[in-house]
């Protein structure tokens, strides 16, 4: 019972991160149909931030966040500018993402090399005065990173949706979504929505990179790891529906757990690429698409 | 007010306008008819900014509006009812009207402007809450237009507000669209396949052709004219009989 229990605990703790991992890709995908292949980059980028941000200033990684969003946001505008707009003039959607792909794959080539000179190959952690320290409710076991890290994505997933649903900028961002031509007939300033949006991603993946170093560990060549993730947890939630990529990421997690229970931890990554595909030959448009 | 002079433009390498020139004045309502691929809905999308014009100008008072990009021709004053509706089928019917709002002159008068379209087209004002996707095809009609407004325009375009709702909807939205012009000295450019219906509203009518104007006049003039009426009213007679 303990050991189901514990399994559970597991699930949650990292679901939430994989929902937080996937928040990123899935405003890039689902806003502006680009596809972003250095989603992870940004992630480890972000989770060298919060590293260094410790290490030379001996700042909390969860008080840090907010600089850590702040630097990955004007990254962000950055990335939209040089590697981004130019791909709106491209005729229609699917060559966007198509080309949107292939230089984003590029751009984990310039970024890994980036990272592995600033910060050397090595492994890199987070350890605190509170590192290790668990809780237990119920006969399971959370550590205290890992609870925050839950406490971030539930936090950080509450407020995208009521930026979206309450503020100017998410209406403006939803209309831009379902018909680009149409919002601008209506005043809004199209490209400006997708510069602060692909800012708002690229902080969302500097969130999750610091919950990542300082629950886990980074290294400059990980984000491939953390890209995949990310993309089954899109999937799971439906392309375009930002509100269910949490919950998804939820889902995930208590499957991983659980076929880690019964399969053991080597089929991990086997479970993750089958229930991918499952999801994508039997409910493509997701597992939370609402019905018509 | 809007004078477009003598313009040329193009899809990629293939022009679909050759020097067309057209003006709507203070306050007046305005068709454009023509076949289908005579070009109307391009007039159309030149002046709102989603097309660039190639050739000749568009002046709107004594500001040129072509090369300005379409959010910016909002601020000014020229809001566009696009052909197909448009509306956003996720979002709300009053998320709808909002986003409509969106430039800063609107947004301060939005509670008031709200109000006087919801007076105009009362089923917008029930259904405010719903899905906009769930609306029938002439609210939806009604809510592009009342999106279109939201804006606050001088000028408002629309394209094909006939196009697939019965007769009674059709002489209700023409008829809004009448109150309003007078109510609130809206100009109005018309692009429509029902020719009786845009000359009985309009003042002056424009008749396109394979990209270019080829008639213009008065609007009562013109629908009495038989040969506007043999050439045009019998296209359309026989597209509602097929
Ligand atoms: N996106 C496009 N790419 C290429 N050519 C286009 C495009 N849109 C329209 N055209 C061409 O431009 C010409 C004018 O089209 P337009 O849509 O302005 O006609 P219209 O008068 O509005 O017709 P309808 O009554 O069918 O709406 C047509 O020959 C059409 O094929
Ligand atoms: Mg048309």
């Amino acid at each position: 019972m303990e050991f189901v229990l514990q399994t559970i605990a597991n699930g949650l703790l990292a679901g939430a991160l994989y929902g937080l991992v996937a928040l990123g890709l899935g405003l890039l995908m689902g806003v502006m149909k680009f596809l972003n292949i250095a989603h992870g980059t940004f992630i480890i980028l972000g989770g060298y931030l919060s590293f260094w941000l410790f290490n030379l200033w001996g700042i909390d990684p969860f008080l840090s966040i907010p600089l850590v969003m702040i630097a990955m946001f004007l990254i962000g505008l950055v990335f939209y500018r040089l590697a981004l707009s130019p791909l709106l003039k491209l005729p229609d959607v699917g060559m966007r993402i198509d080309t949107s792909m292939l230089i984003t794959f590029g751009l984990i080539w310039v970024l890994d090399n980036a990272m592995t000179m600033l910060w050397t190959p090595n492994v890199r952690t987070i350890l605190t005065s509170y590192t290790g320290e668990t809780f237990r409710f119920f006969g399971a076991r959370f550590s205290f990173t890992g609870l925050c890290g839950v406490g971030i994505a539930v936090l950080v997933g509450l407020a995208l949706y009521s930026v979206l649903s309450r503020t100017y900028f998410g209406k403006h961002l939803r209309a831009a979504t379902q018909d680009a031509e149409a919002a601008s007939l209506c005043g809004v300033n199209v490209q400006r929505v997708y510069l602060i949006s692909t800012g708002i991603a690229i902080a969302l993946a500097g969130v999750a990179g610091a919950v990542i170093v300082s629950s886990y560990s980074i290294s400059a060549s990980g984000g491939i790891g953390w890209l995949l993730i990310a993309f089954v947890v899109m999937v799971l939630a439906g392309e375009g529906n930002i509100n269910a990529i949490i919950p998804a990421g939820l889902v995930y997690g208590l499957l991983e757990a659980g076929s880690v229970l019964i399969f053991g931890v080597p089929y991990r990554q086997a479970i993750a690429l089958l229930v991918f595909v499952l999801v994508l030959m039997f409910k493509p448009q997701g597992l939370f698409a609402k019905r018509e | 007010m809007l004078q477009i002079s003598n313009i040329d433009v193009y899809y990629g390498d293939i022009q679909a306008l050759w020097d067309v020139s057209l003006r709507i004045g203070d306050g007046e309502i305005v068709a454009v008819l023509g076949s289908n691929g005579a070009g109307k809905s391009t007039v159309m999308k030149s002046i709102s900014g989603l097309l660039k014009v190639r050739a000749g100008h568009i002046d709107f008072g004594n500001i040129r509006l072509d090369g300005l990009p379409a959010h910016h021709i909002v601020e000014l004053g020229i809001s566009m009812v696009p052909e197909g509706r448009r509306i956003f089928p996720q979002m709300s019917v009053l998320e709808n009207l909002e986003v409509g709002a969106s430039t800063n002159a609107a947004r301060k008068t939005r509670q008031n402007t709200l109000e006087w379209i919801y007076e105009f087209f009362t089923p917008l004002k029930l259904r405010a809450k719903q899905k906009a996707g769930t609306l029938s095809g002439g609210e939806q009609q009604m809510l592009a237009i009342g999106r279109a407004l939201m804006s606050v325009p001088k000028v408002l375009l629309i394209d094909e507000m006939s196009l697939g709702l019965s007769p009674i909807v059709v002489q209700e939205l023409s008829g809004v669209i009448q109150g309003i012009n007078k109510l609130r000295k809206l100009a109005v450019l018309l692009v429509e396949q029902d020719i009786e219906l845009a000359l009985s509203m309009a003042s002056r009518g424009y008749i396109m052709e394979n990209g270019r104007i080829v008639d213009q006049g008065d609007a009562k003039l013109m629908l009495c004219n038989p040969r506007i009426k043999e050439t045009y009213l019998g296209i359309g007679a026989e597209e509602k009989a097929g």
